[in-house]
């Protein structure tokens, strides 16, 4: 696969932006069926990368190899390497927990805790940090502005967290995630289950973390993908078919397949 | 945005420390879990031991006999469980003989003949039914149903089939109320919720697909109850009845009350006879000596393999329908 | 043409014959239910007054109440869900969390299901080895043990029945924002089975409120007032066990009373514990 980088994907972006996360040589199983074959790519830091593809290319499943989510359940290995901040996270003395604070995940339905929306965020914090009531109210402020959600909770922050509509309840995810102060967000279809105009502020909402966080977001929307990221990997059948800038891969990608998925031919 | 970066490495110090406690108390609590897990395991491989254990005496004083001898005399120590055997067995099946085709009868009636309306309420009430302690049939056969019996039907019954033979053998009096026929009545109530209960749910696991294109043909309701509904449940409803049995055979509190604790095989439904748990309740308590009391708990034993086996099949039929539903 | 239709009339005629059969069935089933309900209510009634819940079990011929009765029911039931319910709880939560793919949690559910149906007089038996015996008297703390073993398993399958349908997204969810799974398990998935698994413990209770078979060579029983968890102790169903078998009027009365608060209290715990689950369905 790598041969078939050309030098200029690797760094996709501007030479200035330093990477975050690497990617070297990354096979991924479920069972004994391969689901990533050799993925190579870095991902620039502070900026937006969209994962695209038909159904089962692998986006989701490469998503969940950042935070070792998979971990979850029986048999599914990863074998190569993730680096970040040049740190293999694939190595077994890598403490799970605290991967996972650097590397935070919102996924494709919401999924509110089954508790108030106050201690939806403050669960979080609470886990790593002890600190006073007071800082506590200001972090989940901070963080429920951050989402935008504040003006709309901030009457009933003891309400539950399911009482929120669909695009609200995203966003207290989006909150939350922000709230433990992760170094990287990982997106899983985050607005596939929300209608337009969430869909629409959800979009605003990356646009504005990105100058604080590396993002990396799992779209089968590709006007969601063109609308948001700086760079956009387009996978199919578990390859890394091409990665390269976002206006690049939209309007003049250099492979045939990546072609006839934007265009609409296949997937 | 930089205070994201520099908050970082002063709170990364003590967040080890946090993370090994969060590793210890994970393994503390899965350890925990699992320990308990076990003990369930633990339980059962105890009840096994210790009832082996307790009726080794009866065992090695009596040997393979204790199953086939029918006498039960604590004057002379020689005890043999073929009488509470046979009485399990007979209670039981008659009990499952009236309730299947009851149970299955309103199962059907509530997957297909009873108004929307009031589906909820009677499946409710047939489930909370299975739910009332057996003492309770056990009072009511023991004040209401046996006296009953006693007076009219039994005799009735014993006068009609007084010259047939064979019959007025099954049916020999004096009617005592109490009694086989008794007990395997109440059984048969005691178990009919959950054989309705279970058969209703496996009605329901059987796809409206397969049913509407039986209706497409133009089957009548029985034809596609009997045709396709029943064979696809088939396995299920056996894994409810056996299920059913299961609990006809090891209740206690029920028979004790009805069937008249006496040690001896009768042809006659309507005489007295004995249960294994009925034995044990009866003379647990009262039993002098030891092999008295490990003659008891020897019968528990039986018990404890008949009731094990029919339930592992009970589990296991039901554990395929549930397989196939994919639940 | 007229042997088809007769061929139809006679499918016609025999669905009418089973279809009327199955309405009887459920009509025989309900009323038989109906009968026993009505009796026991209307026998046990007739005894229902202060003094059931003030007085101690009579001697023979005179009058009295249940009161020890009772209370040996409700210490004993009270220890067997303390001691069975954390068990219960923690081995349902290893079914459904840590070792939901592991080949234990097969086996322990397939024995689970066991004990879950295994005759309680087995389960009475097995204590009286294990306790009675060594300690050479019956006592309310081998009731209590032989009542937790029936808690046990229910708790064990509606805990891990409930775990099982909090969905992955929201375990994933916890644990992806940096919490070990002990603390997924306790703050989200505990929080989300709750009233479900708050169901399975009222369920246990309404089981083992019934249970005379265990109770009788346990904890036997106690004609007087005993709060001595090492000596024999009263309860309701064993009392009414012994009193509906006896000759005397007044016990026989006591029992069907005692019947029918036994009852009364297994119908409320299971409408209450079935409404709480219900009420999650609806969602």
């Amino acid at each position: 696969m790598s041969q078939m980088l050309s030098p200029d994907m690797t760094i996709a972006t501007e030479a200035a932006a330093k990477v975050k996360i690497e990617v070297k040589n990354l096979n991924f199983y479920y069972g004994q069926s391969k689901a990533l074959k050799d993925i190579t790519l870095s991902l620039p830091e502070r900026s937006v990368t969209a994962f695209i593809g038909p159904s089962g290319c692998g986006k989701s499943t490469l998503l969940r190899v950042f935070n070792r989510i998979y971990e979850l359940y029986p048999k599914q290995t990863a074998e190569g390497q993730v680096l970040l901040d040049g740190q293999n996270v694939l190595d077994r003395s890598q403490d799970l927990n605290l991967l996972r604070t650097k590397i935070g995940m919102v996924f494709q339905k919401p999924t509110p805790f089954p508790m108030s929306i106050y201690e939806n965020i403050a669960f979080g914090v609470r886990l790593y940090e002890k600190i006073s009531k007071a800082e506590m109210d200001g972090r989940v402020e901070q963080a429920l502005k951050r989402a935008a959600l504040w003006n709309e909770v901030k009457d009933k922050l003891n309400a539950s967290g399911l009482s929120l509509s669909g695009g609200q309840q995203q966003r207290l995810c989006i909150a939350r995630t922000v709230a433990v102060k992760p170094e990287v967000i990982l997106l899983d279809e985050p607005a596939s289950a929300l209608d337009p105009l969430s869909t629409a502020k959800i979009e605003e909402l990356i646009d504005e973390l990105q100058a604080d966080y590396t993002i990396v977001i799992v779209t089968h929307n590709m006007q969601q993908a063109a609308r948001v990221s700086k760079q956009t990997a387009f996978m199919y059948l578990g390859e890394l078919v091409e990665f390269d800038k976002t206006e690049k891969i939209f309007t003049s990608p250099r492979e045939k397949r990546t072609q006839d998925y934007i265009t609409g031919r296949f997937g | 945005m930089s205070a994201v970066q520099e908050a970082l490495p002063a709170v990364r110090g003590s967040r080890d420390a946090i993370v090994r406690r969060f590793a210890l108390t994970d393994a503390i609590f899965h350890g925990m879990t699992r320990a308990a897990a076990i003990l369930v395991l633990v339980l059962l491989g105890g009840v096994a031991i210790s009832l082996f254990a307790g009726s080794w005496q009866a065992l090695s004083t009596f040997g393979f006999s204790f199953l086939t001898s029918e006498s039960w005399n604590p004057v002379t120590e020689k005890f043999g469980a073929l009488a509470p055997i046979y009485g399990t067995i007979v209670t039981s099946a008659i009990a499952i003989l009236i309730a299947v085709p009851l149970g299955i009868g309103i199962a059907i009636f509530l997957t297909e003949l009873c108004p929307r309306p009031l589906r909820r309420p009677i499946g409710m009430a047939v489930e909370l039914l299975a739910g009332i302690p057996s003492i309770i049939y056990g009072i009511w056969g023991l004040f209401v149903l046996a006296p009953f019996l006693q007076t009219t039907i039994q005799p009735f019954i014993i006068s009609v089939f007084h010259g047939i033979p064979g019959l007025n053998s099954l049916f020999a009096g004096p009617p005592y109320g109490i009694g086989l026929l008794t007990s395997s009545l109440i059984l048969a109530i005691m178990v009919l919720p959950f054989i309705t209960s279970i058969t209703k749910d496996v009605f329901d696991t059987v796809p409206p697909v397969l049913k509407e294109s039986a209706y497409g043909i133009g089957c009548t309701t029985w034809e596609v109850t009997r045709r396709v509904v029943i064979p696809y449940t088939r396995i299920g409803i056996m894994g409810g009845v056996m299920l059913g049995l299961g609990r006809a055979l090891g209740e206690t509190m029920a028979v004790t009350f009805v069937i008249g604790n006496a040690h001896r095989i009768s042809t006659s439904l309507f005489a007295p006879a004995t249960t294994i748990s009925a034995t044990i309740a009866n003379e647990f308590t009262e039993a002098v000596g030891d092999l008295y009391t490990s003659s008891l708990v020897a019968l528990g034993l039986i018990l404890f393999v008949i009731t094990f086996l029919i339930l592992a099949i009970a589990r296991y039929m039901l554990m395929r329908i549930d397989a196939r539903t994919g639940a | 043409m007229s042997t088809a239709s007769s061929l139809h009339t006679r499918r016609k005629t025999r669905n009418s014959v089973m279809m009327t059969l199955c309405v009887v069935a459920a009509g025989i089933g309900l009323a038989w239910l109906a009968l026993i309900l009505g009796a026991l209510v209307y026998k046990g009634a007739a005894g229902l007054s202060f003094d059931v819940f003030t007085q101690m079990t009579p001697p023979p011929g005179d009058a009295g109440g249940l009161l020890n009765a009772i209370y040996g029911s409700v210490v004993m039931t009270v220890i067997a869900v303390i001691v069975g319910t954390p068990i219960g709880v923690l081995a349902g939560t290893y079914m459904a969390e840590y070792g939901r793919f592991s080949k234990l949690t097969t086996v322990v559910r397939f024995i689970n299901d066991i004990l879950l149906s295994a005759p309680s007089i087995i389960i009475g038996l097995f204590v009286y080895e294990l306790m009675v015996r060594p300690m050479g008297h019956f006592s309310a703390i081998a009731g209590a043990v032989a009542l937790a073993i029936l808690v046990i398993p229910v708790v064990v399958r509606t805990t891990e029945d409930m775990l099982n349908l909090v969905p992955n997204a929201l375990r994933e969810a916890g644990t992806a924002i940096g919490a070990p799974r002990w603390v997924v398990i306790k703050s989200v998935a505990y929080r989300a089975a709750l009233s479900g698994i708050v169901t399975g413990i009222l369920l246990s209770i309404a089981r083992i409120s019934g249970e005379t078979a265990p109770l009788l060579f346990t904890a036997l029983n106690n004609q007087f007032w005993s709060s001595n968890l090492n000596a024999p102790m009263a309860s309701l169903p064993v009392t009414i066990f012994q009193f509906a078998l006896s000759p005397y009027e007044e016990w026989q009365q006591l029992a069907w009373t005692g019947a029918l608060i036994i009852t009364l209290t297994v119908l409320a715990l299971s409408i209450v514990a079935r409404s709480l689950t219900g009420r999650r369905e609806d969602k």
